[in-house]
């Protein structure tokens, strides 16, 4: 190891997938005994910038220069050798092994051909103990909380010697109170020299713990400098740029009924969410908006029968609904498009007809419990024309054979063949490319023009401003604030989000 | 011929690079056009005129009714076995849930009379399909383990109330030697009544669509109002119906109840659900596929018998056709993604 004062440059940094530029010479300095917030939206191309000083990725152009000596293209391993660390947010432990064989994995001390178990236990005594944690070394990682599965992450890439540790969205799945101690560790680790990139989407995280920020924006740098000079607003206008216009507002709804077909008294789960109140009116598409963890996936799932309430009530239509699994909630009129489209929605080996039909199949029966393949066929009919699936037009294709796209809109046309007063939609475009994304809006707004009554869960601001009539931020657990429809501004969006 | 591009780029390409649009032609589309079971159907053709040229008593209508009646205890079985592969389900347990069955009618109707031991033998096969329902269902143990399980349990059990012998049963023979028309036995009538009655269930009613799409994604089977649980134990009810059924055929064909009767019987059912293209994946899978999966393994020992061929090669035979056709469809599958 060097005395010298550790420091991590990217110079000029280029990449292109498939013939499309998404850095275009990008500079960033992680010096040690500091952290570097780095902003951007989904897209802006902060991934790739650190998987390039990862060595995950090898640069088109650029260089990274670690330690005074210049690299064109650095390798995981050689990454890793010169101290590069970095904490993904999909954790990437091996959670049926235990803390201390997950904190020397892949380096396993040995004599002979044995393991040495006290020494993995030593070693990871001793760097628990330079964080100041009490874990139990011998417990599985899978049976830990998330925020200490990602101390022990950290914990091992210390125990590597890491000297710049990368940090993606690191409190995405935290709690408050486990935020706070990632933070105390953070401190620790930047007292101690190592130097911390650090990236996030909450704003107010930037004031509390990082020394310079900087905002990717289509992969060029838009803003960079010490944290302490810049605002909140001109975060976000950095990070927004020049899009703030260019997003359209949806016409206002032409009929929305009074009363609410769903509303949430009170509700809460515990774990999930806490005391939230909202109202669905049918005609209306209301948005459900917060980060990862914040609770909105959680609470379309409540409406669901998917969790329990702890306290408080779901009315559907005025009656007090008890939804104990999800044939009660479609029996009483909610339809529910998952996020992971392909594992909790999809049945790909089946055919499209099949798929669009699957709930309707006990209204659809003819006599006992016989299935028609016509009437199927004609639900297959009504559907594919209305939502403008591209395919063979062929019911008896596979739906695995169909487009991400094509694929989420028949599995919306399931609810409307259903009849579902209510859709609860989570994440309804994630994974989706643009064009068919803008088709996806117009479906779910035809289907509120038409009565159903719209709640969208979404971790994106911009589908906020193009679909919802009202919006409500939920932040851990709690709502946050409710935006009628002018209010709703991707700016407003992001502010209130991370207050 | 015309170019598929229709743009200067496109049309710059050589003449014989397919356009990204263009269909996929050759081998590949054959393949992933042609129905499920024609590769089966066109294997029994083969074998049906191999046999017929190497053996002269192969092809007459009593060899024929042979076939049937070889294929007739494993097809009862098959039937509701295809059922529960459709829903990513298997049942280990149907060989000694025979000889349970069996052992039980014979030991209940020696003292008690022949209708109580049916009334047994029936009570029997629910009962180990409850507990294989249960036990995956309820429990959430995994159905190979938990079929494992009963499958040693109820063989030992009916050793037990046997004592290990051979119980011999009287006045029983009608269900399993009779031939009430044209000289068709009535476990083969039996066997055709179930594979049609499996085909419209599987076909045309609401369980049999709910049972192919909690075997294609069972968490999205659950999120489109589907009890899932409650199918999947329905259809190990039914698999414990019907085996049964088939012991009841079984001891009246043999007038005895033999603690070897199911031996090996479970490797036979799952190699013709298998063969007639089920997967073992579930969400895919035919009662007519089972079908000829039955009758190419029928027709294999049969034929193979006629040329005086021994019987371990037999078992050799029905391996290797096994491993083939699995191959087989992994290509197809596999074709068909791309």
């Amino acid at each position: 190891m060097t005395s010298a004062p550790f420091l991590l440059q990217a110079r000029g940094i280029r990449k292109a997938f498939g013939g499309v530029e998404v850095l275009h010479g990008v500079d960033l300095d992680a010096p040690g005994g500091s952290v570097l917030a780095l902003l951007g939206e989904n897209g802006a191309g902060k991934s790739t910038l650190v998987k390039i000083v990862a060595g995950d990725y090898q640069p088109d152009q650029g260089e990274v220069i670690v330690g005074g000596a210049s690299h064109a293209a650095l390798t995981p391993l050689s990454a890793r050798e010169h101290g590069i660390r970095m904490i993904f947010q999909e954790l990437a432990d091996a959670p049926t092994l235990t803390v201390a064989e997950n904190i020397s994995l892949g380096r396993w001390p040995t004599r002979g051909p044995f393991v040495r178990w006290d020494e993995i236990r030593r070693r990871a005594r001793e760097v628990l103990d330079q964080l100041g944690v009490e874990l139990d070394v011998d417990a599985p990682v899978g049976t830990l909380p998330v925020g200490e599965r990602q101390i022990v992450e950290i914990a091992r890439a210390l125990s590597d010697r890491a000297r710049c540790l990368i940090l993606d969205e690191p409190t995405a799945a935290l709690s408050a109170q486990e935020t706070e101690r990632l933070f105390g560790f953070v401190r620790r680790l930047r007292e101690q020299g190592t130097a911390l990139i650090y990236i996030t989407h909450r704003l107010d995280e930037v004031a509390e713990i990082a020394d310079r920020v900087a905002v990717l924006r289509d992969g060029g740098v838009a803003l960079e400098g010490p944290a302490g000079d810049f605002g909140r607003a001109d975060l976000v206008a950095a990070m927004v740029g020049r899009d703030i216009g260019e997003v359209r507002r949806p016409a206002a709804p032409a009929s929305v009924s009074p009363a609410p077909v769903l509303r949430f008294d009170r509700a809460s789960v515990d774990g999930a969410f806490d005391d939230v109140a909202l109202d669905v009116r049918p005609g209306e598409v209301v948005a459900l908006y917060g980060k990862l963890g914040s609770g909105i996936a959680e609470v379309a799932e409540a409406a669901f029968g998917l969790r329990p309430l702890s306290r408080g009530a779901i009315e559907i239509a005025g009656r007090r609904a008890k939804l104990r699994d999800p044939a009660d909630a479609i029996a009483a009129g909610i339809g529910l498009l998952p996020a992971d489209r392909q594992r909790e929605g999809a049945f790909l080996v089946r055919s499209v007809a099949e798929n669009l039909a699957a709930p309707s199949w006990w209204s659809m029966r003819t006599k006992g419990l016989f299935i028609s393949d016509a009437r199927e066929a004609s639900a297959y009919g009504r559907w594919h024309e209305a939502l403008r699936i591209r395919s063979r037009n062929d019911p008896a294709q596979l739906l695995g054979t169909l487009s991400g796209g094509n694929q989420q809109k028949v599995l919306l046309g399931r609810w409307l063949e259903r009849r579902s007063r209510v859709l609860l939609l989570i994440e309804p475009t994630r994974g989706v490319d643009v064009g068919a994304r803008q088709e996806i809006y117009r479906a779910i707004r035809e289907l509120a023009a038409g009565g159903v009554g719209v709640l969208v869960a979404t971790s994106d601001y911009e589908e906020v401003v193009q679909l919802a009539d009202r919006a409500i931020v939920m932040a851990r657990g709690r709502v946050a604030a409710e935006l009628e429809a002018d209010q709703i501004t991707t700016q407003r969006l992001t502010e209130e989000v991370g207050g | 011929m015309t170019p598929v591009g229709t743009t200067g780029e496109a049309a710059a390409t050589e003449p014989g690079a397919p356009a990204p649009t263009a269909r996929k032609s050759g081998p590949g589309e054959l393949l992933t056009r042609l129905p499920d079971i024609a590769p089966l159907v066109l294997l029994l053709l083969a074998l049906g005129i191999f046999f017929s040229i190497k053996s002269e008593f192969f092809l007459n209508y009593d060899n024929f009714l042979n076939i049937l009646t070889a294929a007739a205890i494993t097809g009862i079985i098959a039937a509701p076995a295809t059922l529960l592969m459709v829903s990513g389900q298997v049942d280990l347990s149907v060989g000694s849930a025979l000889t349970f069955c069996g052992v039980v009618m014979a030991y209940v109707a020696d003292k008690q009379g022949i209708f109580l031991g049916i009334v047994a033998a029936v009570a029997a096969g629910l009962l180990v399909a409850c507990i294989n329902g249960t036990l995956v269902t309820v429990i959430g143990v995994n159905p190979l383990i938990t079929t494992l399980a009963t499958l040693a349990a109820f063989a030992g059990l009916a050793r037990v109330i046997a004592d290990g012998q051979t119980l011999p049963l009287n006045g029983f023979s009608t269900l399993g030697t009779s031939r009430p028309f044209f000289d068709i036995p009535l476990p083969v009538i039996i066997f055709a009544v179930v594979v049609i009655g499996f085909y419209v269930l599987m076909r045309y009613t609401v369980i049999g669509r709910s049972m192919y799409a909690i075997g294609a994604n069972p968490v999205a089977a659950r999120l489109t109002g589907l009890r899932t649980g409650r199918l999947i134990f329905i259809g190990f009810l039914l698999s414990g119906a019907f085996v049964a059924l088939a012991a009841l055929i079984n001891v009246s064909q043999l007038s005895a109840a033999s603690t070897q009767a199911g031996n090996g019987l479970e490797l036979s059912v799952i190699t013709a659900v298998v063969l007639g293209g089920a997967s073992l994946a579930g969400g895919r899978g035919t009662i007519v596929g089972t079908l000829f999966g039955l009758l190419v393994i029928a027709v294999l020992n049969n034929g193979l018998t006629l040329l005086s061929v021994n019987s371990f090669w037999q078992d050799v035979a029905r391996g290797t056709l096994l491993a083939l056709a699995v191959s087989f469809d992994q290509l197809r599958l596999r074709l068909t993604r791309e």
